[in-house]
């Protein structure tokens, strides 16, 4: 079944409280509730860190499902160069893979370069664990290492 | 205004945190300062994965980084991977279809 991550933490997410709060979700979960596991250290977590909510949210997501990819735009329609790229290389391996549209939310946006402690997008988390952004997807998957680390992932 | 990033600068950050021996930064944006592609080749990269030589480049250009608008690493190298690959004189990626 399909859970939505309902914001209503969404209002906390907001600068501004009387900003326009959308009623979309943040991104949608695979499964409801569940343990999060091997997190990525946030080493560059400002003063004000990320939201508890959205880290919560984002260990579940990663942990529920074997590829995650953070990116701009959506995989139907990525709305930057290196986004797509991943896109194709993961549709080239046929790797079933959730997306999120960081472009969507700016707390999700801003939140993931802290909890990856990586400045740009996209970035792909394989088996609950950061894999990297564009550039380490295109030697990866140049060198054949991301095709074994896919197809030991999916058999799993 | 934050000045505009300049490939001379963030190749001479590069240098000197990475004591890299060979840096290679273009400007890939047109002029506008916000998108570069980066080669590095550093002996700190030695014994290192790639993910971790590219929060190396990351954090030599922390300051940097909220003015580029997009950051693209085609190579960080420790001095034996940059003999090898010329040795080979071949391209990383050659072989393969765009």
């Amino acid at each position: 079944m399909a859970a939505t991550l309902r914001a209503s933490a969404q209002q906390r997410f907001c600068a501004r409280p009387g900003a326009i709060a959308p009623a979309r979700p943040l991104f949608s979960l695979g499964a409801a509730a569940g343990s999060s596991r091997r997190l990525v250290a946030a080493r560059s977590a400002g003063a004000a860190g990320m939201a508890p909510e959205l880290k919560s949210a984002i260990d579940e997501l990663i942990s529920k499902n074997k590829v995650v990819v953070f990116m701009k735009g959506t995989k139907q329609f990525p709305q930057c160069g290196f986004s797509n790229t991943v896109v194709q290389i993961l549709r080239e391996l046929d790797a079933p893979f959730e997306s999120v549209n960081v472009l969507e939310e700016d707390a999700v946006r801003s939140g993931m370069k802290e909890y990856s402690a990586w400045p740009t997008f996209p970035q792909v988390y394989i088996d609950g664990e950061f894999f990297g952004g564009c550039d380490i997807m295109i030697e990866t998957y140049q060198s054949g290492e991301l095709k074994e680390t896919l197809e030991r992932v999916m058999n799993e | 205004m934050a000045a505009a990033v300049t490939a001379d600068a963030l190749r001479a950050k590069l240098e000197s945190a990475l004591q890299a021996t060979t840096v290679t930064v273009t400007d890939t944006s047109g002029g506008c300062g916000a998108a570069f592609d980066v080669c590095a080749v550093s002996p700190l990269f030695d014994g290192k994965m790639l993910i971790a030589r590219h929060r190396m480049i990351h954090d030599a250009l922390h300051d940097d980084m909220p003015n580029i608008h997009a950051l693209s690493i085609k190579a960080a190298w420790t001095p034996a991977q940059q003999q090898k690959q010329q040795q080979a004189a071949a391209p990383p990626g050659a072989g393969t279809t765009a």
